[in-house]
């Protein structure tokens, strides 16, 4: 219990429901084992309490004077609650203050929790529960793909859906999805998008073949330069993506804009050479990996979308060819194609600004040669010729297709089976598909209703197959399909059916539909029976729709999906554009999760680990030992900074503004994302820390000043010393010793309680003795994401149950896990 | 079809007792289902009108931003034309969206979003027009439009992006854009149209039908859930009624000749009308203007360089001389369409269409020459806002250009405490 006692002294009182210290061990057993104690509560709060949260005074906006015993409501609950973790964490009554003697205390913790279990017992309680809730975004996208086969690579449905609000960084959170009648437009655009491409082409296409030589523009500011310096006779890429001024870094079809005339599987072979791979430029002007070939990357491109030179909205890499050195060569891929969709070819491991390198060359050249520069242009010329500059060359370029590996494709046959389509075939169609769409049976009375669109579209003259369309979109738009089946037996009851728990789990770990299996398994109501439902979960977590849950809860927990929303400066951290570091660092973090998943392995890896994953350019990007290939792979960590979460940059990058650290920022994000205890916002009339560089003072002396200021420093000696820890990381999750030239860092701290660290490696150190406050923190938050609501007060008794369930198992991540699945929280609606 | 029939007759109530307001003067009977009821018609209670006009060079700073601050400022050469004006606009010093990249950040104007960026952005990068028409919806026949050039240096402007990060592509032909305005569609093509919006009245009917049957199990807050959806039913029907009564109604009739294509420089009087006429005829309440081109005919304006090469000036007074002539003959038209405004009406609407129109001009561009996006000439005229004065906000701690949008766009009428990379509504501007 020692350490957990000093674990105990950061968590703060916080202004929400779901603030909650350190659970107790053995609580329960404790509340059996003490009915006797018996004291004054009242007298006893009013002598060290009331004096800072009474009437006059309500520090932490908290009062215990109204307070009446027995509890009879949530919010008196929520009181008692926090009154109970802060007596046992000791962080309140503050030091400073008036003591009780530890008898008194330990009668006062024990009356409350007597409270607090009296009120669980006799609360029948209609909160804790899901509110009805439609898919947001990703769920749409993901049972789109699921339900008709699609192929989502270049077609997202859901583009011009609003922004689904977040709670708590959640996005599956019923409560604050919100239904709009703009909402219900893209819905039934969106419907009219999906059916429409899952149906076609209608019948199956002539293969055809384009060949394109000799004649290839590049884009307006080089097509001149182009032109006189390499008659267009092949394409150049010069440079790779994410650069600033898009020069040569998307390698179009001029000639093929118009794109793939159907849907479909496209071969491409392409006559590549690598082209000055081992050039004389120093590494600082031309960063290119030499040891690595040049690889060539596919991505989609619209023209409907704006220039084809420019980043698009779908840019998913289709395929990646390794060019080899020396001469040109022939390579094949076959890449799926949406309709009006045309191939674009990138440098995946080029230079960064390949503009401000010909210039430079190219203007060097001139000069040197006493060449003439009075026309604009002429030293792009000479830089195309003579600079040396590495680029990839596409000599040739043949397409082929549309190929299909199975007519009709998998997106016809999911709506309308083996059979082609016939008018007496219609209610089976509709039936099935509903079926579908709904996950669940559809009644007698939907379908009828349903087939009422197929009814009229035909009175108006529409043929029956336009008609059958027109009532699966019509499907789409239903509140079967948008919202999510969260039944029960009858109204009185709250656990869920089976099949209603099945597809609580799948929009769980896939945020997309129960597959056929699940189904079957909650219609034979098998689903509950214990060995099943592990090896149901181990089924879903190897699956590919896994990567849902991976990257979804990663998002919703360490707040991954605002990474990149205050873009690093370009100047002072290039390299994250130039070796486009973003999606890299959302890949380790949710590699990092997957593997301590799968393997099972306990949580405290999250806190610190020997491991991480990395490709050749993060681990470069790491200074970790080089390492061969871009693919990610699992690496030691023989350095004590780097490893658990907050060593990842991904972590680093998204608490940081993207020009400077803010330990504030840090701290508030371990406070909530580890610790689980957010602070409160800072008053209304707090004015924020405005930086000020002139004074040369450090980001440490400034707050130092602020925690002078008592309001201040009741959070702040929490807030700050977190954020300390990571000040050796930049804002870009690079180590650093020194600000700027020569100012040191100095990443020490110390908490409230007294315990002390140096820097990072200290700090992760007192962190795992705490372990079980970030454990308790992670089962919520899985609950969470795993039900779609916040917790209530009225949950904590479950939960509670789980760590301790949790702890016995070593703290193992599946197993946890598998204890939230378990749960009476989440096999409720 | 009993029951499908009591649904509906539900909602046609809900719509009359709601008062719902369609922006159209007759309702043609589509079919019985549109038909059932025939509300009266009054326009809709705002009538607040955007205009975004940009350019891709930015304006020569030392003659477009006054030396003094405040109302009492001496006006400085770019801003002369504008001078009868001058209690009618506010131009701000110090604003821009902390963005780098020279020409290839100019169209981050009405963003504040670079295309690069817009993937990790919640809104991608919307820009402010679009913004505004998402929220005007059918309510005019064009939510929005964007006029003028599609080329110019790097792609010109590129002011207009959707929620989706598409480029909303300018029409670049006044002629286009007047047939797009006034002249009717062809009879197949409304057919179409109107199809499209059967189909989706038949499948509104079917959900809601459905939703119905649901609510019957719900209890509390789940009932409360699905009322949103219920409300969401009736507000696309209403909005399906207008876009049909659009199909149905003939473009208006206006005395002007339908122009030809010259090019941006000739053109942008021209252009400058039609969206006045979009206006008036209120075919729009959003329109943005894009002035670039990778053939600027400065050769109109008297002027041997091309526009590209003299925002380079290097200092020379002579280029300075040639930027600033095509610089003012953008004011020049400004101006007149300020006039204009000033002197005409929207059918049936209260006050001139300036007392009703905001109008943005500006450009992604700070200094052409130092090629620099800080710094932005933005300058707002018209309807929403006290004006007179050269407001400059601090160089130290920026205040982003996004403030200003989102003060815009609250003042248009959208409900949103953001906009981009937006802190706050921009401080010491009064709404009006």
């Amino acid at each position: 219990m020692s350490g957990l006692h000093t674990s105990m002294s950061i968590a703060v009182i916080g202004n929400q429901l779901r603030i909650i210290g350190l659970m107790i061990l053995g609580f329960l057993i404790v509340v059996g084992a003490c009915e006797a104690a018996e004291i004054d509560a009242d007298a006893v709060l009013k002598t060290y309490c009331i004096r800072c949260h009474g009437e006059k005074l309500q520090k932490g906006e908290r009062r215990f004077d109204q307070l009446r015993f027995p509890i009879e409501d949530n919010d008196s609950l929520r009181l008692v609650q926090e009154m109970i973790d802060q007596l046992v964490l000791g962080a309140m009554p503050p030091t400073k203050a008036d003591q009780p003697d530890d008898k008194t205390k330990q009668a006062l913790i024990q009356k409350l929790r007597q409270e607090a279990t009296r009120y669980y017992e006799t609360k029948q309680s209609s909160e804790g529960e899901t509110v009805l809730r439609r898919l947001n975004r990703r769920e749409y996208r993901n049972t789109v793909r699921d339900l008709l086969k699609l192929n989502m690579q270049m077609f997202d449905p859901t583009q011009r859906f609003p922004r689904d609000q977040t709670t708590g960084h959640f996005d599956n959170v019923g409560n604050s999805l919100v239904t709009s009648g703009y909402l219900l437009e893209q819905y039934l655009i969106a419907a009219d998008l999906v059916i429409e491409k899952a149906l076609s082409p209608a019948s199956k296409p002539e293969i055809q073949t384009w060949e394109f030589r000799d004649d290839f523009e590049q884009q307006p500011e080089l097509v001149n330069a182009h032109k006189r310096a390499h008659q267009s006779k092949f394409l150049c890429i010069h440079e790779t993506i994410n650069s600033e001024n898009h020069w040569g870094e998307y390698a179009p079809i001029l000639n093929f804009q118009e794109g793939a005339p159907h849907q479909g599987r496209y071969e491409i072979r392409l006559l590549l050479e690598a082209k000055n791979k081992n050039h004389p430029h120093p590494k600082s002007r031309v960063s290119i990996d030499k040891d690595e070939p040049m690889w060539l990357g596919i991505v989609p491109g619209n023209i409907a979308f704006g220039s084809l030179h420019n980043p698009q909205p779908f840019e998913e890499v289709l395929a990646k060819i390794a060019v080899p050195d020396g001469e040109p060569q022939w390579h094949t891929s076959t890449v799926w194609l949406d309709r009006e969709f045309t191939p674009r070819f990138i440098y995946l491991n080029g230079p960064a600004n390949a503009r401000g390198n010909q210039s430079r060359l190219g203007l060097a050249l001139l000069k040197k040669d006493g060449g003439n520069n009075n026309k604009f242009g002429n030293h792009y010329i000479a830089a195309m010729l003579e600079g040396q500059l590495p680029h990839i060359r596409i000599h040739e370029i043949e397409i082929k297709g549309p190929l299909y590996d199975d007519w009709p494709p998998a997106s016809q046959t999911a709506i309308l089976g083996e059979e082609p389509f016939a008018p007496d075939r219609l209610k089976q169609v509709v039936t099935d598909f509903v079926t579908k769409a709904y996950r669940r049976e559809a009644k007698p009375d939907e379908i009828q209703r349903l087939l009422k669109v197929a009814q009229r579209s035909e009175a108006q003259g529409r043929t029956p197959y336009e008609a059958m369309k027109d009532t699966l979109k019509a499907t789409m738009c239903a509140p079967g399909f948008l919202y999510l089946n969260e039944e029960t037996e009858s109204v009185k009851e709250s656990t869920l059916t089976d099949v209603a728990f099945v597809n609580r789990l799948a929009y769980f770990l896939w945020s997309s539909a129960p597959d056929e299996q699940l189904l079957s398994a909650a219609r034979n109501h098998t689903i509950r029976n214990p060995l099943q439902l592990i090896a149901e979960v181990d089924r879903m977590l190897t699956d590919p729709r896994a990567h849902a849950f991976h990257e979804g809860f990663t998002d919703s927990w360490l707040v991954l999906r605002e990474l990149g929303g205050m873009p690093p400066d370009r100047k002072s951290f290039a390299v994250y554009y130039e070796k486009n570091l973003r999606p890299l660092m959302r890949q380790e973090t949710q590699l990092f999760f997957r593997h301590v998943l799968e393997e099972n392995l306990s949580v405290r890896n999250f806190l610190d680990s020997d491991f991480t994953f990395v490709n050749k350019t993060l681990a470069q990007f790491y200074d970790l030992p080089a390492m061969q290939g871009y693919d990610f792979q699992k690496v030691s960590l023989s350095d004590k900074k780097r490893g658990g979460l907050l060593g990842q940059a991904s972590v680093l990058t998204v608490t940081a503004n993207g020009i400077e650290t803010s330990p504030v920022t840090r701290g508030v994000w371990v406070l909530e994302n580890i610790f689980g205890t957010p602070p409160s916002p800072p008053p209304d009339d707090v004015e924020p820390l405005d930086p000020d560089i002139r004074g040369a003072k450090t980001i440490r002396e400034q707050l130092a000043k602020h925690r002078h200021v008592a309001a201040c420093n009741e959070c702040h000696q929490k807030i700050d010393p977190p954020g300390f820890a990571l000040e050796n990381f930049d804002p870009i999750g690079r180590w650093r010793t020194v600000y700027g030239k020569s100012k040191k860092v100095d990443a020490s701290g110390e908490f409230h309680n007294g315990d002390a660290f140096q820097d990072v490696v200290g700090f992760k150190e007192i962190l795992l003795t705490r372990h079980d406050q970030f454990t308790q923190m992670l089962i919520e938050k899985l609950l969470v994401y795993g039900t779609g609501r916040r917790m209530e007060a009225t949950d904590r008794p479950e939960m509670d149950r789980l760590l301790a369930e949790l702890q016995k198992k070593n703290d193992r991540l599946r197993d946890g896990l598998l204890l939230v699945i378990e749960s009476s929280i989440f096999q409720s609606r | 079809m009993a029951r499908v029939e009591t649904n509906q007759t539900e909602r046609r109530t809900f719509l009359k007792a709601a008062g719902v307001s369609l922006a159209l003067p007759p309702l043609l009977s589509l079919d019985h289902h549109l038909g059932a009821a025939e509300p009266t018609f009054t326009w809709p209670q705002s009538q607040m009108k955007m205009v975004c006009v940009g350019n891709s060079f930015g304006m020569y700073p030392g003659e477009f931003f006054p030396k003094d601050e405040g109302r009492d400022y001496q006006l400085p050469r770019l801003l002369k034309p504008l001078e009868r004006h001058r209690d009618d606009f506010t131009v701000f010093s110090n604003l821009d969206h902390g963005i780098k990249g020279g020409h290839f950040a100019v169209h981050s104007f009405l963003s504040g979003v670079k295309t690069e960026e817009a993937k990790s952005m919640p809104e991608g990068n919307i820009s402010l027009d679009q913004r505004a028409a998402e929220h005007v919806g059918a309510s005019s026949r064009f939510p929005s439009l964007t006029v003028g050039s599609d080329t110019g240096l790097h792609g010109g402007c590129r002011m207009s992006w959707t929620r989706s990060g598409s480029r909303v592509p300018p029409i670049t032909s006044p002629q286009n854009l007047f047939r797009r305005l006034f002249r009717d569609s062809s009879p197949d093509a409304i057919a179409h149209e109107k199809q499209q919006v059967q189909l989706r009245n038949s499948i509104l009917d079917a959900v809601y039908g459905e939703a119905k049957s649901l609510q019957k199990n719900l209890d509390g807050r789940d009932k409360q859930k699905l009322d949103e959806y219920f409300t969401s039913v009736r507000d696309v029907e209403k909005k399906l009624q207008q876009d049909a009564n659009w199909l149905s109604i003939s473009k208006p009739d206006v005395e002007f000749r339908e122009p030809g294509f010259e090019g941006i420089v000739k053109d942008l009087p021209v252009l400058f009308d039609l969206i006045l006429l979009a206006l008036q005829t209120k075919s729009t309440r959003i329109a943005s203007l894009e002035i670039a081109s990778n053939r600027f005919d400065t050769g109109f304006l008297g002027l041997k360089s091309g526009y590209h090469k003299l925002s380079h000036h290097g200092k020379k007074p002579e280029n300075i001389e040639g930027l600033l002539t095509i610089e003012q003959y953008q004011m020049t038209q400004l101006a007149r369409f300020l006039d204009k405004l000033k002197a005409v009406s929207a059918c049936d609407e209260e006050g001139t269409l300036f007392e009703n129109t905001m109008v943005l001009f500006g450009s992604g561009m700070g200094n052409g020459n130092a090629h620099t996006n800080s710094k932005l000439p933005i300058l707002l005229a018209g309807a929403g806002f006290r004006h007179g004065e050269h407001k400059v906000y601090p160089t130290g701690r920026k205040v982003p250009l996004s403030n200003l949008y989102l003060s815009m766009l609250q003042r248009f009428g959208v409900e949103t405490e953001s906009f981009s990379k937006s802190t706050g509504t921009l401080t010491g501007l009064e709404v009006v």
